[in-house]
């Protein structure tokens, strides 16, 4: 035959690929045959004829395969009415899948020990991944409990561009009047109240609020009613009080006739109106008592320039937030020409309110859920992969049902259900894993989570394991079955049970390959996030934090309404807790580190101009009593520390930290230097610099700090430091006794010592941690199960091999490294895409890494050698057993 | 029923003895006058139908000579397939005879 005879035939045989299969078989050969014969006698007749001749066959495969197609599925459907008929064939789908679902039940129960491996590994992929689902069905998903809460916004001020403040009390009053966006707007302030009467003076969580912010957030009465618009007015001020159901409960035990009562709050009688429903929520915290908003206590908190409103607003329907921004940007702007030096760039921004309340959780919780995903991942290349290895088992049962007339599309739909089946299985195991993990995390992840509702294992989530475990019973089925579909039965019959083949292999070592792969980025993804931690703890705070606790109290603004009166209290508490047996020091701050509080004041300093609005350096200023610094352990590094002669009359002294004393006067002595603070028109002399100290956050860079005498600046809101002798929790009660020496009716609460605070504060990451290098863990394994697992499989494929070489003189020793290199071949491989990937998803984790960079080179180091020694190990137990291999044993077996 | 001017004439092509698809295919182009060109579709997709019709067979035994390609199938005639083509041409030869009588036909007489 010449070349041309041959490129011919390929050519003519590539095109019968349009005809049916079955056809194909059966005339290919002949066909091209003829084809080539028809071809052959044209050449004799010209280049012309030759080419009417192409033409024409091509034509002809044209014309006829279409007709094969209708008569192969005209044929089809009788074969299949007959089979029916004979009772060879199910009659429907729903007997397909019966009788399909008996042999994959069959199957399994016969392969206990892979369904069990198979089941368990599928119920740990699928339990974390509902465990997680459920939180963040919790978090992120489920709809807030408030009536329309699409339409629901947080309305924020804005000055410039130096983010979110609080709103203008009076500007709101314009707004709400003015707006054409807004069904209605609310405002809220929360704040503790005293509340008086009772056996014991209580601090109750209260909300200063509007009768809208009540109506638009849903807080509707179980009983008596709540607030009017009229009541909450500031020309109206009625005293009456809303209780919430919780606080009814935890402060009334639930008694109703609490309605009509009336209240010692803050020192003024209030009349209990009513009581909201059981299960009310509130944006910022369901509070105890809510009172209507002018009784605000610190009067200057309604006042124009001050803004700590914070304000929800309801969208009329279908208005988009865009939309509602503008309008009330419009207003601020005519704020702003009004009242320039209060409002001089002040403007407004809208959030909706489920991103206010999800805040900074969602990239945290979407971090631990991508590596539960990436756990059922792996966990799914590993039945994958049982799956092909028991498929070479199964190979013959396959082959004879093919040989008995079970066509490939069947097979391949039978192992589907298998699979299906299987992980159903898993998935159902799972479920229960999820129900028992979330019951543990429960509280742990209410601590540091805005959850909403409670972590369950729900409707929903049990819709997601469902869906899940379907989708993984395909992800895993799919390769076996597309395998077996795809073999000649020809070839099944014919080969052994042991050998089919390097395709398979080669597909069980891919399947390794990515496995190993996405457990080193998940390694080191869970690598950098434990850095992250560590650096963490390892911060240095400025202080000393043990033996140190902290409790707060606010005097009632009506009882101690001059600051000599609260300077006066203040003082003769402070002298009593230092008599308390066990107590070595103790002082007042008004905003202890690591709690939240603190305020911060652009400042002015004296002989230098005054910086315009957004550049002025931002001092966080503190009031303080005397020997705080002692008590705190915060080292002195020049002058002098606030002391008792610097009362009210003395001149206004300041202590500023390290931080500030380096900015405002590099090179010089900040010692003797004045300064202001806005909104106070007194000059401080600076009199002592400080170490400094983490005040808001730990990983904060150092922010400027000014520290002032409370004497000179008494606030009714005051914090307690106190460093025991020992631990001083056990305390508590004794110190809150030494304040009730000088106010019995003054409530104390927040009491936590240090390394509650810290644990607070380092919870949210530390759980991240946890439950990410858990995850990792977990995928390492089942990573180290998947290699081990595919070099058994080539080891048992190659005993024959290895006996020969066994034979020939090789020692146990050369054996292993034969096989350790093969899997290191594999590991090699799964390294350089896992480190790939992993530099390319660590850098979503960026805004949750502190003191270290998504590629920090050490931790990508560590993790690839801890991925590389469990590999090592996993590949060393086939080897060894390879090893062992008796030659004569080997070489008889096949 | 009438037969398809392909099936008559691979019935016809194998009136004499077994044939293999080339030969079938030669031999209608030769008595058709080149009128019936068939491509290798539409022979062995009517090989196929006569197959299963039972009209055709594949012969068991074959001769051999130099030259034959291996691959070469022979197809004969069924007893079916004898009797199928005596019929069709016992119509045709009526349709025949009727158009002659009307004188529709012109042309030698093959009486």
């Amino acid at each position: 035959m010449t070349g041309r005879a041959r490129r011919f035939e390929r050519l003519y045989r590539g095109a019968l690929l349009i005809f049916p299969r079955q056809f194909r078989d059966r005339f290919a050969d002949e066909m091209t045959d003829l084809a080539h014969l028809r071809l052959e006698d044209a050449r004799a007749h010209g280049a012309h004829a030759f080419a009417r001749e192409a033409a024409h066959l091509v034509a002809d495969l044209l014309a006829s395969a279409p007709r094969e197609w209708i008569r192969h599925a005209r044929d089809g459907r009788a074969e299949r009415k007959q089979a029916i008929a004979d009772g060879t064939l199910p009659r429907d789908n729903m007997d397909i899948l019966i009788q399909d679902l008996r042999f994959a039940a069959r199957g399994l129960m016969r392969h206990r020990a892979f369904t069990i491996v198979a089941a368990l590994t599928l119920a740990l992929g699928i339990g974390a991944n509902t465990a997680i689902f459920s939180v963040v069905n919790a978090v992120l998903l489920r709809p807030l409990g408030y009536p329309n809460p699409d339409r629901l916004v947080v309305v924020y001020g804005m000055q410039g561009t130096q983010g979110r403040e609080g709103l203008v009390f009076p500007d709101y009053l314009e707004w709400r009047a003015q707006n054409r966006t807004f069904e209605d707007i609310g405002v809220f302030r929360g704040q503790s109240v005293n509340f008086t009467g009772g056996d014991t003076p209580q601090r109750v969580v209260g909300s200063f609020v509007s009768a809208s912010y009540m109506r638009i957030t849903g807080a509707t009465a179980g009983q008596g009613r709540i607030f009017t618009d009229a009541e909450t007015e500031i020309a109206t001020k009625a005293p009456v009080a809303v209780l919430s159901y919780d606080g009814w409960q935890a402060r009334f035990g639930g008694d109703p006739s609490v309605i009509g009562k009336t209240l010692v709050l803050n020192g003024q009688a209030h009349t209990v109106v009513g009581i909201t429903k059981q299960g009310v929520q509130a944006p910022f915290g369901v509070p105890d008592v809510f009172l209507p908003i002018p009784y605000y206590p610190n009067a200057s908190g309604l006042q124009r320039g001050n803004r700590g409103m914070l304000a929800v607003g309801l969208l009329k329907p279908g208005v988009a937030i865009e939309t509602g921004e503008r309008d009330l940007k419009a207003l601020a702007k005519q704020q702003e020409d009004l009242f320039p030096t209060t409002n001089k760039g002040f403007g407004v921004e809208l959030q909706p309110l489920k991103d206010q309340i999800v805040g900074t959780s969602r990239t945290p919780i979407y971090i631990v859920f991508g590596a539960a995903i990436v756990v059922l991942l792996i966990a799914c290349a590993n039945v994958a992969n049982l799956q092909l290895a028991r498929g070479s088992a199964r190979y013959r049962e396959l082959s004879v049902r093919a040989a008995l007339g079970a066509d490939r599309g069947r097979i391949a739909q039978q192992l589907l259900t298998e699979s299906t089946l299987l992980s159903l299985m898993g998935g159902a195991a799972g479920v229960g894993l999820a129900i028992v993990g979330t019951k543990s995390l429960r509280t742990a992840l209410t601590n540091v989570l805005p959850v909403n509702g409670t972590i369950t294992v729900d409707g929903v989530a049990l819709a997601f394991a469902t869906v899940v475990s379907l989708a993984a019973g395909i992800l895993f089925g799919v390769a076996p079955a597309w395998k077996a579909s795809r073999t000649n039965v020809h070839d099944m019959l014919r080969s052994r049970s042991s050998g089919n083949g390097l395709g398979h292999t080669a597909t069980r070592n891919a399947l390794v390959v990515v496995q190993l792969a996405l457990s080193l980025t998940l390694l080191a993804c869970a690598g950098l996030l434990t850095r992250s931690l560590i650096e963490l703890q390892r911060v240095n705070t400025g202080f000393d934090t043990k033996n140190l606790m902290t409790m707060q109290f606010r005097l009632p603004a009506v009882k101690y309404d001059t600051p000599d009166k609260i300077w006066a209290m203040f003082d003769r508490a402070i002298a009593e807790i230092r008599t308390v047996p066990g107590v070595q020091s103790a002082a007042l701050v008004r905003a202890f580190p690591l709690t939240g509080n603190g305020e911060s004041y652009p400042v002015i300093i004296e002989g230098r101009p005054p910086a315009t609005a957004g550049d002025a350096p931002q001092l966080q200023v503190n009031s303080i009593t005397p020997e705080y610094f002692s008590t705190m352990k915060i080292p002195r590094v020049s002058g002098r520390d606030i002391s008792t002669s610097d009362t009210k009359d003395a001149v206004p002294v300041i202590v500023i930290n390290q931080e500030f004393a380096a900015k405002a006067w590099p090179n010089q002595s900040p010692l003797g230097k004045r300064l202001q603070v806005t909104g106070d028109d007194r000059w401080w002399t600076v009199v002592g610099v400080v170490g400094n100290t983490k005040h808001f956050q730990l990983n904060e860079p150092q922010i400027l700090q000014g520290y002032i005498p409370h004497a000179q600046r008494p606030q009714i809101f005051t914090t307690l430091a106190v460093r025991g002798v020992e631990d001083p929790l056990p305390l508590t009660n004794a110190i809150r006794a030494a304040i009730w020496r000088v106010d019995k009716d003054q409530p104390v609460w927040g009491v936590a010592s240090m390394d509650q605070i810290l644990d607070g504060v380092i919870g949210s990451p530390r759980l991240i941690v946890r439950l990410t290098a858990g995850f990792a863990i977990v995928a390492l394994l089942l990573g180290a199960i998947g290699i081990y697992g595919v070099l058994s499989y080539t080891m048992a494929q190659r005993t024959n091999e290895v006996g020969i070489r066994v034979a020939l003189g090789a020692d146990s020793r050369q054996v292993v490294r034969l096989v350790v290199a093969e899997g290191m071949r594999i590991v090699a491989i799964a390294v350089a895409i896992g480190l790939a990937a992993s530099l390319a998803s660590t850098r979503l984790l960026q805004s949750q890494l502190f003191g270290v960079g998504p590629t920090d080179v050490i931790t990508f180091s560590v993790v690839t050698a801890i991925l590389a020694v469990v590999a090592i190990l996993a590949c060393y137990i086939p080897a060894r057993r390879a090893s062992r291999v008796d030659p004569m044993v080997a070489l008889r077996t096949d | 029923m009438p037969l398809t001017p392909v099936v008559l004439h691979i019935l016809l092509a194998l009136a004499d003895g077994e044939r293999h698809g080339y030969a079938i295919a030669q031999e209608v182009e030769a008595t058709t006058g080149a009128q019936i060109r068939m491509g290798p579709g539409t022979l062995y997709g009517s090989i196929q139908r006569m197959l299963s019709a039972k009209l055709i067979e594949e012969a068991t035994t074959r001769r051999r000579s130099a030259g034959d390609d291996e691959r070469r199938r022979y197809y004969r005639m069924t007893a079916t397939g004898r009797r199928t083509l005596d019929l069709e041409l016992q119509r045709l030869a009526s349709v025949v005879d009727a158009a002659r009588s009307k004188q529709l036909l012109r042309g030698p007489s093959i009486a």
